[in-house]
C-alpha cells in the first residue's frame, strides 16, 4: 500500500495534474481570502472556508480521474493485481495518496491565516476546525472520484461523471426542499428502492427465484413498516436523501462547531465509497 | 508446480477457455502455442489471478488461486502481452516500485535489481524515462519486472513478440537460461521460437488443449521434413520425371522458373521417409545440379489443420 500510495504521490507531481489541481484550487482560495479578508480587512477566516467549497466541483475531479482509470487503460493493472498487493491495499494507496496531495494543497493554505495573525487576532481554534472539517468534506468528495475513476477506463468521462456527481450532491439540498414530503410518495419511494435491489441481485446472479424472493421480502418488509410505523413513510424521500448531503453537515464546522457525528460521517462516507471501489474492481474480474 | 485443472472461462455465451486441464512440473519449460483468440492469453490472465475462472482451478505449489492468492501470487512473475509500466517513471523507478509492491526487504533489493538489469541488459537505460524507450527496451523492462523477487514460476506471454531478430535471439537465450532455475510457461504463436525453447508444447486452439508433447515428437507427428523445395539446373519435364520415377514420393510440382535455366520443384514424400539423399543422388547422377534445397516447415496454420484433423479422426 504504501508504495502505491508514494508512486502515485509522485506521479501527481511529474504529470502536470498535481499542479493543475494545486494551481487552481490557491488561485481562487487565494482569490477569496483577498476579497473578504485582506480588502476589507477582516478577521473570519472561516468565512473563507465555508465560500470556497465549490472549488471541489472542478478540483476533485482533476484530482480522481487518473486514478484506476488509466490504471486500466494502460494495463498497468495487471501489474499491481497480479503481485501480491492485493485490490484494498492498491485501492487504499492511490485513494490515500490524492487525499494526500488535497492535504499537501490545503498545507499551503494555512499561510493565509497565519499572514491574518499578524494584524490582528484570528479564532485559531474556529480555523483549526473549520479545517478538518474542510480536510474530511474533501476526502469525501475524493473518494467518489475513487470510485468513478473505477468504472471506467477513460479518464476524461470519470471526469466528467464526477463532475455530475458532485454537482448533483451541490443542488441536492436546494432538490430537496422541492421534493414531496407526503405518506404515498414516501411509499412508492420505499418500493422503487426495493425494485432498484432487486434489479441489481437479478442482473448479478441472473435468478429470478431468488430475485422474487428479495422483491417479496422487500415489499412486506415496506408493508410490515406501514402497518406498525405509518410515520415512517413520511418524508422518506427528504430523509433518505439527505443522506447524501455532505455539505449540510459541513455548516456546523463552518460555524465553529466541532462535533463528533459528522467527523464520523464523513469518514464512514469515505469508507464506503472505497469499498464499493474495491467491490468494482474485484467484480471486474469475475465478469 | 503448477495445476490446471478443468479450467473453464466465459464471457457472456462466448467460451474463452473450455474445460483445459494440464499440469506443468518444477523446472518445465512449457510452451503455449495457439492463433490470436484461442484463449492464451486468458488461460495465463487466470492462472496468474488477474481475472477469475468461471469453473476450475489453478494450484501453484499446492496453493489455490481462489483461496490463497497471496501465496500464488508470490510465487509467480507475470510478463504480460502489453507490459504492465507506469511511462511517466524511469526504469529505476520502476522496478523499485515493482520490488515495494513484491515486498521485496531493502537489503536485498539493490542487489537483485542490479543482477535483473544486468541479466537483461537495460543497466544502460536505467535513468532513461520508460516512455522513451523502443519497444525492444520496453518489453525487456517488462521481462525484469517479472523476475524480480525471483519468483520460482514465470509466466510470459508473447515474450519475443515486437523485438528485432538479434533480440529475439536474446531473449530465448535468456529464457533458455531462467528455466534452469524457474519454471516456464510461455506463450507465443509462432513455431519455431516455441520448439528452439521449450520441452514440451500445448497447442491450444479454440479454448481447447488439442495437443500435447515435446516439439519433436509433435514435428515428427505433423511430418515437417517431408516436404522439399529444390532448385535444379535443368529441364523442367526431364527433372520432373526423374523425381517421380523415386521411392516414397507422393508428389512433384514446379514452382516455376525463377532463375534462368533452372526450375524450382516442391516435392512431397511419404509419412516417416527422408527423400533428401535419394533426391541428391537421382539428379546428380543425371548431371542436373541441385543448386538449392531446403525442407519446408510446416506454418502454424497447416499444423492447426493438421492437429485438428487428426484429433477429429480420433474421436
Amino acid at each position: 500500500m504504501l508504495a502505491v500510495f508514494r508512486r502515485e504521490l509522485r506521479a501527481y507531481f511529474l504529470s502536470p495534474t498535481g499542479y493543475i489541481f494545486m494551481g487552481f484550487f490557491l488561485l481562487l482560495s487565494g482569490f477569496f481570502f483577498a476579497f473578504s479578508n485582506l480588502f476589507p480587512a477582516s478577521p473570519s477566516y472561516i468565512n473563507v472556508l465555508g465560500s470556497i467549497t465549490f472549488i471541489f466541483l472542478i478540483a476533485v475531479p482533476i484530482l480522481t480521474m487518473r486514478l484506476l482509470s488509466e490504471e486500466s487503460r494502460q494495463k498497468t493493472d495487471q501489474l499491481l493485481l497480479t503481485s501480491p498487493l492485493g485490490v484494498t491495499g492498491m485501492v487504499l494507496g492511490k485513494y490515500f495518496a490524492a487525499v494526500g496531495m488535497f492535504l499537501i494543497t490545503l498545507l499551503a493554505t494555512c499561510l493565509y491565516p497565519i499572514i491574518l495573525s499578524f494584524f490582528g487576532t484570528i479564532a485559531v481554534w474556529e480555523v483549526v476546525g473549520g479545517y478538518i472539517g474542510f480536510f474530511l468534506l474533501g476526502s469525501a468528495f475524493i473518494s467518489i472520484g475513487l470510485f468513478v475513476s473505477s468504472l471506467t477506463d477513460n479518464q476524461v468521462i470519470a471526469a466528467v461523471v464526477t463532475f455530475s456527481a458532485l454537482l448533483f450532491i451541490w443542488i441536492l439540498d436546494w432538490v430537496l426542499q422541492g421534493l414531496p414530503t407526503d405518506r404515498a410518495s414516501g411509499i412508492v419511494f420505499a418500493c422503487v428502492v426495493v425494485a432498484g435491489i432487486v434489479a441489481l441481485v437479478y442482473f448479478s446472479i441472473r435468478n429470478i427465484f431468488v430475485s422474487v424472493v428479495i422483491a417479496l421480502i422487500g415489499l412486506g418488509g415496506v408493508a410490515a413498516l406501514y402497518i406498525t410505523n405509518e410515520f415512517f413513510f413520511d418524508g422518506l424521500i427528504v430523509r433518505a436523501l439527505e443522506w447524501f448531503s455532505l455539505l449540510k453537515r459541513y455548516e456546523d464546522f463552518t460555524m465553529g462547531i466541532l462535533s463528533l457525528s459528522p467527523i464520523v460521517y464523513y469518514i464512514s462516507f469515505s469508507s464506503i465509497f472505497v469499498f464499493l471501489t474495491v467491490r468494482m474492481i474485484e467484480k471486474r474480474r469475475w465478469s | 508446480m503448477v495445476q490446471v485443472i478443468n479450467l473453464t472461462k466465459r464471457y457472456g455465451q462466448h467460451v474463452a477457455v473450455d474445460n483445459v486441464s494440464f499440469s506443468v512440473e518444477k523446472g518445465e519449460i512449457v510452451g503455449f502455442l495457439g492463433p490470436n483468440g484461442a484463449g492464451k492469453t486468458t488461460t495465463m490472465n487466470i492462472i496468474t489471478g488477474y481475472i477469475s475462472a468461471t469453473e476450475g482451478s489453478v494450484k501453484v505449489d499446492g496453493f489455490d488461486i481462489l483461496e490463497e492468492p497471496e501465496e500464488v501470487k508470490k510465487r509467480i512473475g507475470y510478463m504480460p502481452e502489453f507490459p504492465p509500466l507506469y511511462l511517466d517513471m524511469t526504469v529505476q523507478e520502476y522496478l523499485n516500485f515493482v520490488s515495494d509492491i513484491k515486498k521485496i526487504d531493502r537489503v536485498t533489493k539493490k542487489r537483485s535489481m542490479e543482477k535483473i538489469m544486468d541479466m537483461v541488459k537495460i543497466g544502460d537505460v536505467r535513468k532513461r524515462l520508460i516512455k522513451n524507450l523502443s519497444k525492444g527496451y520496453r518489453q525487456r523492462v517488462g521481462l525484469a519486472q517479472a523476475l524480480i523477487g525471483a519468483p520460482p514460476v514465470l509466466i510470459l506471454d508473447e515474450p519475443t513478440v515486437g523485438l528485432d531478430p538479434k533480440q529475439i535471439i536474446e531473449i530465448r537465450n535468456l529464457i533458455k537460461d531462467l528455466g534452469k532455475e524457474h519454471t516456464i510457461i510461455l506463450s507465443s504463436h509462432i513455431l519455431p521460437e516455441v520448439s528452439a525453447v521449450c520441452e514440451r508444447v500445448l497447442i491450444i486452439n479454440k479454448g481447447k488443449i488439442v495437443a500435447s508433447d515435446t516439439p519433436e515428437n509433435l514435428s515428427k507427428r505433423l511430418g515437417d521434413t517431408g516436404r522439399l523445395a529444390v532448385r535444379v539446373a535443368g529441364p523442367e519435364r526431364q527433372v520432373l520425371k526423374l523425381i517421380r520415377g523415386l521411392a516414397g514420393i507422393k508428389s512433384v510440382e514446379s514452382t516455376g522458373v525463377k532463375e534462368p535455366g533452372t526450375v524450382d520443384i516442391l516435392v512431397e514424400a511419404e509419412k516417416d521417409i527422408d527423400i533428401r539423399r535419394p533426391v541428391f543422388y537421382a539428379l546428380s547422377r543425371a548431371e542436373y545440379p541441385i543448386l538449392q534445397m531446403k525442407p519446408l516447415d510446416l506454418t502454424l496454420e497447416e499444423i492447426f489443420l493438421q492437429v485438428t484433423t487428426q484429433e477429429k479422426e480420433v474421436s
